[in-house]
């Protein structure tokens, strides 16, 4: 019996390693994924003042700050019961798309490409950005055109591109000026332009790694999104699973969310495992992310990324249930989050400056959620009568996906050393 | 590069080059990056090693030690590898507090069970790197901006010696002062602040005064105060204890300002002079 350890686990954010034991015959018997880092931020963001929180959580995760910073404030909001302006509103959800351009577009084009561009079989020393660099100058220029945009939109609305500071209780610290949203407008044809050339270069490269994608990681699974009015949102609005055959949906609002979530301590994982709690764990583990994202939803809110969406089912079939399909449905998200900024920023209300309410701090428990390029995020706190947090819960995007990632690496481990 | 007890923001600011990237990534060769690359084993003889994040587990240890051993200079790559950072709030409780805490919140089933299976254990406390190794430069921020990284990487690739601001962010803020000192002190939610005026006259709790330049003043540019997250400047000995000596000359009024430690350590409690939680 033998063990195989794959650490560090490369092209991703965070700290991962995954251990397959081996039985006699040199079979996976045991497949786990460890994530081996922790810091406590739900330990300690107890004893801030709230206002304080939106301006720490964003250092859970570099790459989308942006979402934590705003399904904090939006917590906060809720626990002092604020209703915020509509154009604080509208700021909060272009930075949310600005955030999701960024790292969408990391994603793909930066972390995942070196495979597909220089092959999975290209010499490790190589694979990786610079690599796409050299070999394919044109797609590396449109993700690098991709990125400043999405970033410049979080530095605009957010004040930081990395960890913006914008969003306090009550609505937003700083308007949007004409200069700002005119030199964002100048750009974002050009944006939706490659969101479209994104998608159909990933449609190019499905067709060769369609063996791959229709067998490793294929698995069945609950699947958890945002919706509004049925249709596909970044910023609001309702939850719903999906359950794995695609049959039954069901709805509830976030401060509902201790009803249908429960998280479980796994011996081997500092990240506990999150699943649906009227089925059960280890059951009712579920994904989140763009592949549930599109699952869940009834339609795309914006009309090209629509009809995307409809070929991508016609692809993969409803529900979509193999992993290797989430770059795909990371592509036609990344186009919408470029439709959707043109929306916002063509309203004439964005740069207006009714962007704050007058706030009192009190007692109360709120909850937050966005959806973060990796998926669902839920923030939660409770604070007393000055408006300090005594109690706080959060989870994140990536950790809904830990335990159906795990489940994907073992069965493509079993695909692999079959 | 690597990232120990971070967020990979240092990371993503290093790619925030943009089309930069293209003049600075071909003069350069990443024999090591887990965030963007594949080599799983350290190799011999690096030339420059960044390094994001602080020091929280054993196994964050354990890697410096190697890091330091195999490379000919260590850079610390932000304010948590420099000073702790945000995680260095974590030292305001003690490791089983914090433990206990994270496994039984609300949605937690099978609350208070603390996982120790194959992950490294944590630390007691929170520490910056040079608490560990000799540290040879230092590049502080949260994260550190774009044009920082890049200048440092450019002087060293010519052999000269990476330099930092040493100014205060206050020389780099628009807003104006009065020098007039507040008479009351503000939570950032309470009224509009005017968007000419320094804040801190205002009465917001604005650090700038006692944290190094670097960012150009991006905070009270937005209307917020800033938090101090480029560290303190070369003059001072602690970022904490500066700036609590600035709001005492307020008297009473500085005495009511809440969560005084975290507000005025909250990027770097495990570098401060009492960097932790008295027992
Ligand atoms: S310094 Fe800031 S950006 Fe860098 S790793 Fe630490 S928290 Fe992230
Ligand atoms: S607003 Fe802050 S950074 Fe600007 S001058 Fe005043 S104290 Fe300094
Ligand atoms: S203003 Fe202060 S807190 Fe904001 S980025 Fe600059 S140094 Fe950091």
């Amino acid at each position: 019996m033998g063990k195989i350890v794959i650490e560090p686990l490369s092209r991703l954010e965070g700290h991962g390693k995954v251990t397959i034991t081996l039985d006699e015959d040199g079979k996976p018997k045991d497949v786990k994924l460890h994530i081996t880092a922790l810091r406590g931020f739900e330990q300690f963001v107890i004893g801030r003042p709230a206002e304080e929180v939106p301006r720490i959580v964003p250092r859970i995760c570099g790459i989308c700050q942006t979402a934590h910073h705003l399904a904090s404030v939006k917590a906060i909001d809720s626990a002092w019961g604020v209703e915020i302006p509509e154009v604080a509103k509208k700021l909060r959800e272009l930075m949310l798309v600005g955030n999701m351009i960024h790292s969408h577009a990391l994603h793909f084009y930066f972390l995942a490409a070196p495979d597909f561009v220089l092959g999975v079989d290209a010499d490790p020393a190589i694979r990786n950005v610079v690599g796409v660099i050299d070999k394919a100058p044109e797609v590396a220029k449109q993700a690098i055109a991709l990125r400043k945009f999405g970033q410049s939109i979080v530095e605009a609305v957010g004040g930081k591109a990395i960890h913006p500071v914008t969003g306090i209780p009550g609505g937003q610290s700083k308007p949007l000026t004409e200069e700002e949203r005119d030199a964002l407008l100048k750009e974002v044809d050009q944006m939706i332009e490659y969101g479209k050339n994104g998608v159909e270069l990933i449609k190019q490269i499905n067709e060769k790694f369609m063996d791959q994608i229709k067998t490793l990681g294929v698995i069945d699974t609950y699947y958890l999104g945002l919706v509004k009015d049925g249709k596909h949102n970044f910023y609001d609005d309702t939850l719903r699973f999906l359950s794995p055959d695609g049959k039954e949906k069901v709805e509830f609002k976030p401060e509902e969310y201790l009803d249908y979530i429960g998280e479980y301590v796994v011996p081997y994982n500092y990240v506990k495992h999150p699943y649906y709690k009227k089925v059960g764990y280890p059951e009712g583990v579920y994904r989140v992310g763009p592949l549930a994202m599109l699952n869940v939803c009834d339609e795309m809110e914006t009309p090209l990324a629509e009809e995307y969406r409809k070929e991508f089912l016609e692809i993969f079939g409803f529900p979509a249930n193999q992993s290797l399909a989430y770059h795909h449905a990371r592509l036609i998200e990344l186009l919408s989050a470029c439709e959707r900024a043109k929306t916002l920023l063509e309203d004439n209300s964005i740069t207006s400056d009714d962007i704050k309410t007058d706030v009192e701090p009190k007692a109360g428990n709120g909850v937050g959620v966005v959806y973060a390029p990796r998926g669902v995020l839920i923030h939660n706190y409770e604070t007393d009568d000055n408006g300090i947090v005594i109690k706080a819960n959060m989870i994140v995007a990536t950790t809904h996906n830990v335990p159906t990632m795990e489940k994907a690496i073992q069965q493509a481990a079993q695909e692999i050393f079959k | 590069m690597i990232q120990l007890c971070g967020c990979s923001g240092c990371h993503i600011s290093l790619l925030d080059l943009h089309e930069k990237l293209l003049e600075v990534l071909p003069n350069l060769e990443i024999v090591y990056g887990p965030i963007v690359a594949d080599p799983k084993e350290i190799p011999e003889g690096i030339d420059v090693f960044l390094v994001e994040g602080g020091i929280r587990n054993e196994h964050d240890e354990h890697l410096i030690h190697e890091i330091r051993e195999k490379s000919k200079i260590v850079i610390a790559w932000g304010t948590c590898a420099a000073y702790g950072g945000i995680p260095g709030l974590g030292n305001l409780y003690k490791k089983e507090e914090l433990l206990n805490y994270v496994y039984s919140t609300d949605s937690t089933e099978n609350k208070g069970e603390i996982p120790s299976e194959e992950i490294p254990p944590l630390e007691e406390y929170v520490k910056p790197i040079k608490d560990f190794i000799k540290v040879d430069y230092t590049i502080p921020g949260c994260p550190p901006t774009p044009k920082m990284i890049a200048d440092a990487i450019i002087a060293l690739l010519n052999g000269e010696e990476p330099k930092l601001p040493t100014k205060i962010v206050c020389d780099e803020c628009s807003r104006k002062k009065e020098n007039v000192f507040p008479e009351t002190f503000k939570r950032t939610y309470e009224g509009k602040p005017d968007p000419e005026r320094c804040l801190f006259e205002q009465g917001y709790t604005c650090l700038g005064f006692a944290t190094r330049a670097g960012c150009g003043a991006k905070c009270p540019s937005a209307g917020v105060p800033c938090r101090g997250c480029f560290g303190k400047t070369d003059r001072s000995l602690d970022l904490g204890a500066n700036a609590a000596n600035v709001l005492a000359n307020a008297g009473e009024a500085s005495l009511k300002i809440p969560d005084k430690v975290a507000l005025l350590n909250r990027f770097t409690l495990p570098d401060a002079l009492i960097n932790r939680k008295a027992k």
